[in-house]
Order: C-alpha cells, then sequence, then structure tokens
C-alpha cells in the first residue's frame, strides 16, 4: 500500500470521517484516494484556520475530524489553535505537508518551513515527522490516539523525504 | 435601531434546546443575560471571528438541530471567507444572525466599516447565500425570526443594532463551557 492509501485507511481506523483541507499536490494525491471513499466528509476551506472552526463543532457533535494542509497554512491558524482549540480541548490530528526543507525550489517557502515547528512548540501543540512510509503506521495511530488522550489537537507533518519533491529549479 | 439584549432574550423564547454558538464580547455577554441557565450556549472568549466556521461544523455535523449563531460585525469582518464556505456546504439548518452596531463596542466604539461602505449582506449574497434579510426594527427582527425559525436556510440575518452596555459575564472556564455544551447536544 502506497502512503496515500495508507493514510486514507488510518483515518478511517480512528473514526475521522470528516476531512478540511487546503489542497495541495501532496494533500491532493491522499484526497484522490478518499473520495473514493463515500465514508469521509469533505470541507473545502477558504482559508486553514476556518478548519480549526468546522472541526471544533463537528466534535462538539460526536464528529472527528482532521485537518490538512500545506505548512504555510499553520501561519493563518496560529490564534484559532492558541484561543479556541487548546483552551477548550478540542482533540484533532493537523495532517501537514512540509515545504521548505529538502528539495524546495521556492525561497518564499523557506521561512515558515523553518519556522513550522518552533511556532507549534511554542503553542504546546505535539508534533511528529514522517520521513519513512514505514513509521507511518505507528505515528499516525500514536499521534491520533495522543490527540484524544490529551483532548488536544496533534500535528503530524509529511517530510519531503516521504512524499517527494518539486522537480523545478 | 434594535436592542441586542432585547432581540437575544426573544431569540431565546422561540427556541427549545437548539445550540447557540456566540462570539466573542457582547453576542455573548447578552446570551449569557438573556438565558444564563441555558445549557445550550456555547459562549466563546477568543477567536474572534471564529463562531461561524464552528457554527458551521456543528451543522453539518448535526443536520437534525437548527444551530444559530450570534455573531458581530467586526468578527464576521474578520473571517468573511467562512461565508464561502458556509455558502458552499449550505446546511438547511444553519442560522447566522449578526449583530451589527458598525463599531468595535467593546474596545471603545471604533467605527467598522460597516459604518463606512461595507454591506454584510451583500457580502454574504456574493458569498453564494439565496436566503438574506437585514432589519433595522425589533419589529421587522421579530417577523424575519418567525420565516427563519419556519423555513430551511441556510440563513443569513443581519440585525442592526444599537450600543448598548452588555452586562452578562458567563462563566470562563473554557472546558466547563465545552462540557456543558456537549452535554446539552448529546441529550438534545
Amino acid at each position: 500500500m502506497e502512503w496515500p492509501h495508507k493514510i486514507v485507511s488510518l483515518l478511517k481506523a480512528n473514526d475521522i470521517c470528516s476531512i478540511s483541507f487546503i489542497p495541495d499536490s501532496v494533500i491532493g494525491r491522499i484526497l484522490k484516494v478518499a473520495e473514493k471513499d463515500p465514508y469521509f466528509h469533505f470541507t473545502t476551506l477558504a482559508r486553514e484556520e476556518e478548519g480549526i472552526g468546522i472541526i471544533t463543532g463537528e466534535y462538539f457533535a460526536g464528529r472527528y475530524g482532521v485537518l490538512m494542509m500545506q505548512s504555510a497554512g499553520l501561519g493563518n491558524c496560529v490564534n484559532a489553535l492558541a484561543s479556541l482549540a487548546i483552551p477548550y480541548q478540542i482533540p484533532f490530528l493537523i495532517l501537514i505537508s512540509q515545504r521548505g526543507e529538502l528539495g524546495e525550489f521556492n525561497a518564499c517557502h523557506v521561512a515558515m518551513g523553518k519556522a513550522l515547528r518552533s511556532i507549534l512548540e511554542a503553542l504546546g501543540v505535539q508534533h511528529y515527522t514522517v520521513n519513512r512510509e514505514d513509521e507511518l503506521e505507528t505515528i499516525l495511530n500514536g499521534a491520533i490516539k495522543t490527540a484524544y488522550t490529551s483532548e488536544q489537537p496533534v500535528a503530524v507533518i509529511l517530510s519531503t523525504a516521504l512524499v517527494g519533491w518539486k522537480d523545478e529549479k | 435601531m434594535i436592542n441586542r439584549l432585547e432581540a437575544t432574550r426573544y431569540l431565546v423564547e422561540q427556541l427549545s434546546d437548539e445550540p447557540i454558538i456566540a462570539s466573542c464580547g457582547n453576542p455573548k455577554f447578552d446570551l449569557f443575560t438573556a438565558a444564563e441557565s441555558r445549557k445550550a450556549n456555547f459562549y466563546m472568549w477568543n477567536s474572534m471571528g471564529m463562531a461561524s466556521s464552528i457554527g458551521l461544523g456543528l451543522a453539518m455535523a448535526r443536520p437534525d438541530k437548527k444551530v444559530i449563531v450570534l455573531d458581530g460585525d467586526g468578527a464576521i469582518l474578520m473571517n468573511l471567507n467562512s461565508l464561502t464556505t458556509a455558502a458552499s456546504k449550505a446546511p438547511a439548518n444553519l442560522v447566522h444572525i449578526i449583530w451589527d452596531n458598525a463599531q468595535y463596542q467593546i474596545t471603545g466604539g471604533q467605527p467598522t466599516h460597516t459604518a463606512g461602505k461595507a454591506d454584510i449582506e451583500a457580502i454574504a449574497r456574493g458569498a453564494g447565500f439565496k436566503k438574506t434579510l437585514t432589519v433595522n426594527t425589533f419589529a421587522a427582527f421579530k417577523e424575519a425570526l418567525s420565516q427563519i425559525l419556519s423555513q430551511p436556510g441556510p440563513w443569513i440575518l443581519v440585525a442592526k443594532t444599537d450600543s448598548s452596555k452588555a452586562l452578562g459575564r458567563p462563566p470562563k472556564s473554557p472546558v466547563y463551557i465545552k462540557n456543558q455544551f456537549m452535554e446539552a447536544l448529546r441529550g438534545a
């Protein structure tokens, strides 16, 4: 099973049926697999921050969600994480496609890519990075379980070592 | 002009156990004054702008319940993109009420853009909402509400309010607020 299929089956196995997203080419590969399964509800966001609110509202009704976005999107989410998800204790998975590290061609992604983990740490959001396909299951299952136990959002970062980088110079 | 507290009281009288998401600032202060013992109230202490998104998520996950959002003009201006998302998903049970007093009342009355050229109902229509209303009087608010609560939406109601002080102060523990609200939803 390739990583996009593996991610989708792990989400389902963990009762995560709601996907709120801003696409990038990596998230797009996951969506392409998930779209074939009527189990999932999809919400295309206009800005990543909205996803925190939407997932909070769904959680109130007992529905679990994942926020999928590129690392750039974390910058748009900071206050909603800090003043909604964290203090109200809303558990969910944040799945982040990493830009600005290995193989980056676009200088304008580098600063946010470098700041990504520091921002999560400053907020106290636990984060784990997947570099290899064989660690995907352990990290995703473990991160989701910790999110539910701690009633907090937990981030999983998909490294370009796993998903590849753009072939552009 | 509509008095926000009077309108909030009237709204709550028309409801039973429908969930209400109240935006940070005066919408939640007046909701607490109007319906202190009502458990299906969610009070936001920050995350300005997120009320519309929380309401959308809840409306999608609980299609059997009308979901009421009590927002302010300043807050929705901070998350205008959420209107495009809500209009696209278009849950019929979503009722988004925006108290528009054209100012950041809580910080001293500095004018918002609705004091100038911005028209929230027109923005909502542009975002794709088909059922939108703007009301300026309490009588018109009551009439609009009877339509909104009896017909499928999603609805946008812009209510032009005065800037009477909101004195209510809901509990300050976010987890307490969440637990009360979720318990009410489970029973509803």
